[in-house]
């Protein structure tokens, strides 16, 4: 039996307390020790960010790379060998702004991992700057006069591109978040969980208060997750009400099941051996 | 002229077959046991412009395109008359002093002396068979190997290899190249060549090709990278047999997405390669630092084409020594090949493999344009498995540690999924273990350890370092030093020099980083050094200057063609003569 606590790692982690990010610590363990993950066959994949240092804290294999860049790497841990679990975990600094381009591209390829956002709408770790999620008008040391820029929808934008695992969380919420990152883990193909996890020292507008005020459960409204449409709607939802859960979720097929090559994991295919045939072409 | 080899150019516009007639009269040569070199000259457009393919063939050893032209196909006015201009000297070449084969529908054209004009009615053959404008190609092609007194046989198989699975295409192909054949030999005769079949059996090979068969061989699993010439015949190659090589091919969104999958997948425990040309390569640079800091294995295949920015997209260059050097940010360990020819493109890249997860480093295979791309003959390749694996951890070690400090620098792997050993590779400055110490308590101490047991590896491998290859240096008084593709042009100028009676040889770096430093011992007594390159600066010089204080004089060539033998020779001459 796996517990949270084969989990535990020894560096203690070092977030502001309070910290949103402490949610996560406590959700995905949890998530793992439930699904009978073990560590052994668990990646956590990070970029840069205060969020991106949660490998370290997790006894499992971690990978703490360079800014946006975790998803790239994550699916070729994976497409090398399909029996690890890969998560990719980081900020929306990493994520939405250097790793635009992965985060698309992911959601249309489909690759099967886990993508969670830790979404504090700031730079923390930087000391406060305004992040791609930053709500309009709101100051920070870039901003000093508000921010001019609309925010990206990370799930409308997953949504458009094809993802089939869309989902939203608060770190006020943390059993709610685990039985969601627990489905997010068990699909089949890319799952993205942005979560809404307030920076207690930068960002003193999207407050643990603001989030615990209007976040609503999707299920307790009959939401369809088979319907992208509504989805769309869900993901646009913003305002006195915000919902998360499972926005959406649909069974295409993953990347590995569409290549060939990959039926088999490249971790077992023996070596090839050339033959005088495959110079025959250059005859 | 020689005898015993024949140069031949394909001119015309982008669109018109040129390449492929010139692969076509390549693979005759080479199926009747004849060494070949061909040389693709065209730009990054996809109709019209001006481009040409030569091949050379001989039955000596050759290393370049050489010097000089004997037969010219036209497939237009403008290459009619370009390349039987005497003054202009395209690449270096001479011009023609033989004959020129063309459509007589071409009209009036301008006529240079030295030239036999062979006019044949192409394009009215061609259509006896076809509506397509193509064949006239072929019509050509069949008039050159009649002139040749080459057996048709050999021309009418090549054809039919091209046009397999094609239906009656083949067979069209084949009765217009036999009239080609028949009419040049009835209208203007035979040349006095005397090119006859060997006994050889040749491969005609690209270096992009051998770099992706090569790393095949020694384990390759998969390849990430983005489309960017001259770095896309690797990934051609691999993703059109990738089934039977069983090797995963990924185009991805970007370069940064391509390195960062190729070092998850190394991390993972397979054998991965990226690769681009130096502008998609500037792209990966940051992760080129994270593989080295957190050792895991890397090789980055670079092509490099002239710059800088996009610069000459289709042209050869070596200019990227220092970008390849010097990408990332810290000092860190990391080896840089280049090899010198098609053939060793082929045993670099296996050794790269070999190397990068020996030492859980970046590996560098530099090619150019011109090794990345032209055909050359192979006699040989060595097909058994070329493959050291290092030992992985199992997971019964105890008191693991990710980056042990090892009197080697090089330590115990352990593989995502192996038991009781997690730990974490990070991008951040970490210990022994693999804890970072870059954030709450950055300890001075182990950060000089780690960066000294991660240079400790290069310390190791400096001993491991194979003798600079040489060229006739024995009795050499005077030395040429030149890295990558340029060795076969630096040879027939060397021959070409020794000839006149000069004592000259050659140092060939084919590993310029970390500069050898047998170099130093190899120029000792030596009257005069001329390094060679096909760059501006003299990068390799600059690099041996600094590392090991060995320079010298310098002929380069940056106008994006390859070097030609005749041209070199005075150059170099005119260097020793100084």
């Amino acid at each position: 039996m796996v517990t949270m606590n084969d989990f535990k790692g020894t560096v203690k982690a070092d977030w502001c307390p309070g910290c949103g990010n402490y949610a996560q610590l406590t959700a995905i363990p949890m998530a793992l020790a439930q699904l009978g993950i073990k560590p052994e066959q668990t990646v956590i994949v990070s970029g840069i960010g205060c969020s991106s240092n949660m490998p370290e804290y997790v006894r499992a294999y971690g990978f703490h790379g360079i800014h946006g860049r975790s998803l790239p790497v994550a699916s070729a841990i994976k497409w090398a060998n399909p029996e690890l679990t890969v998560i990719a975990y980081g900020g929306d600094g990493d994520g939405y702004n250097e790793g635009t381009q992965h985060f698309y591209h992911s959601s249309r390829r489909n690759p099967d991992i886990t993508y969670i956002v830790s979404d504090n709408q700031i730079f923390g770790l930087t000391t406060g700057q305004a992040s791609p999620t930053s709500m309009l008008g709101m100051k920070t040391k870039t901003t000093p006069d508000g921010n001019i820029e609309p925010p990206i929808n990370p799930l409308s934008m997953a949504l458009s591109a094809g993802a089939t695992f869309v989902a939203r969380e608060f770190s006020g919420d943390v059993k709610h978040m685990v039985e969601t990152i627990k489905k997010a883990i068990s699909h089949k193909g890319f799952s993205i969980v942005d979560v809404f996890s307030p920076c207690v020292t930068y960002n003193k507008d999207n407050t643990f208060d603001f989030f615990r005020k209007r976040v609503y459960h999707l299920e307790d409204e009959k939401h369809d997750t088979s319907d992208l449409m509504a989805a769309f709607k869900k993901a646009a939802e913003w305002g006195d009400r915000i919902p998360i859960g499972i926005l959406y979720e649909s069974n295409d097929p993953t990347y590995e099941s569409r290549d060939e090559v990959l039926n088999t994991p490249l971790i077992k295919k023996p070596i090839k051996q050339l033959k005088e045939q495959d110079l025959e072409e250059f005859l | 002229m020689d005898q015993n080899e024949v140069i031949i150019r394909v001119g015309g516009a982008a669109g018109d077959g040129v390449q492929s007639a010139g692969l076509i009269i390549g693979k005759v040569f080479s199926r009747n046991g004849l060494h070949v070199q061909t040389y693709n000259y065209y730009q990054s457009i996809i109709r019209g412009g001006q481009s040409w393919y030569q091949i050379r063939a001989s039955h000596n050893r050759i290393r370049s395109q050489g010097d000089g032209l004997d037969i010219l196909i036209a497939l237009n006015k403008d290459a009619l008359e370009r390349h039987t201009n005497p003054n202009i000297n395209e690449g270096g070449a001479s011009p023609l002093d033989g004959i020129a084969v063309y459509d007589t529908a071409l009209g009036d054209f301008k006529k240079y002396d030295n030239v036999k004009y062979c006019g044949l009615p192409l394009g009215e053959i061609a259509q006896k068979y076809s509506k397509n404008t193509l064949l006239k190609n072929t019509v050509a092609i069949g008039a050159v190997f009649g002139y040749l007194s080459i057996d048709f046989e050999t021309l009418a198989g090549v054809i039919r290899d091209q046009f397999v699975g094609k239906g009656d295409i083949a067979e069209m192909n084949v009765k217009a190249a036999k009239e080609g054949y028949e009419t040049f030999v009835s209208k203007y005769g035979k040349s006095n060549k005397t090119l006859k079949p060997e006994n050889k059996r040749f491969y005609l090979i690209s270096g992009g090709e051998t770099a992706g068969m090569g790393a095949v061989r020694a384990g390759l699993k998969a390849y990430f990278g983005y489309p960017m010439t001259p770095a896309s015949s690797i990934i051609h190659y691999l993703a059109s047999h990738s089934k039977n090589f069983d090797v995963f091919v990924k185009i991805t969104e970007d370069e940064i997405s391509a390195i960062n999958m190729a070092i998850g997948a190394n991390y993972a425990g397979i054998r991965a390669m990226t690769g681009s040309s130096g502008g998609g390569f500037a792209l990966m640079t940051e992760a080129v630092g994270m593989a080295a800091e957190m050792e895991v294995p890397l090789v980055i295949y670079e092509a490099q084409r002239a710059g800088p920015s996009t610069g000459l997209p289709t042209k050869t260059e070596q200019g990227d020594l220092f970008q390849v050097i010097g990408a990332s940010q810290g000092d860190f360990p990391k080896a840089v090949f280049s090899p010198r020819n098609v053939e060793e493109v082929y045993y670099m890249a296996g050794e790269a493999l070999n190397l990068a997860e020996k030492y859980q480093m970046p590996v560098f295979l530099m090619v150019d344009l011109y090794l990345a791309e032209h055909y050359e003959t192979v006699e040989k390749f060595d097909l058994t498995p070329n493959i050291v694996r290092p030992k992985f951890a199992t997971g019964d070690e105890k008191d693991y540690k990710r980056y042990e400090f090892t009197e080697t620098g090089i330590s115990l792997r352990a593989l995502p999924g192996t038991p009781n050993l997690m730990h974490n590779e990070d991008s951040d400055e970490h210990d022994e273990k693999g804890d970072v110490v870059s954030d709450a308590v950055t300890d001075p101490e182990i950060r000089r350890k780690i960066m000294e047991k991660r240079m400790r590896k290069m310390e190791t491998y400096m001993k491991e370092l194979p003798p600079t290859p040489t060229y006739l240096l024995k009795d050499a008084e005077y030395v040429v030093i030149q890295w990558g593709s340029t060795q076969g042009a630096v040879e027939e100028a060397i021959d070409i020099l020794r000839a006149k009676g000069i004592k000259i040889g050659a140092i060939e770096v084919n590993r310029p980083y970390p500069v050898n430093p047998d170099i130093k011992e190899l120029v000792k007594g030596k009257k005069k050094v001329v390094f060679v390159e096909n760059n501006y600066t003299g990068q390799l010089r600059r690099l041996i200057s600094s590392e090991i204080g060995v320079t010298g004089e310098l002929v380069t060539k940056y106008d994006g063609e390859s070097f030609y033998p005749g041209a070199l020779a005075a150059q170099i001459e005119e260097r020793i003569r100084k």
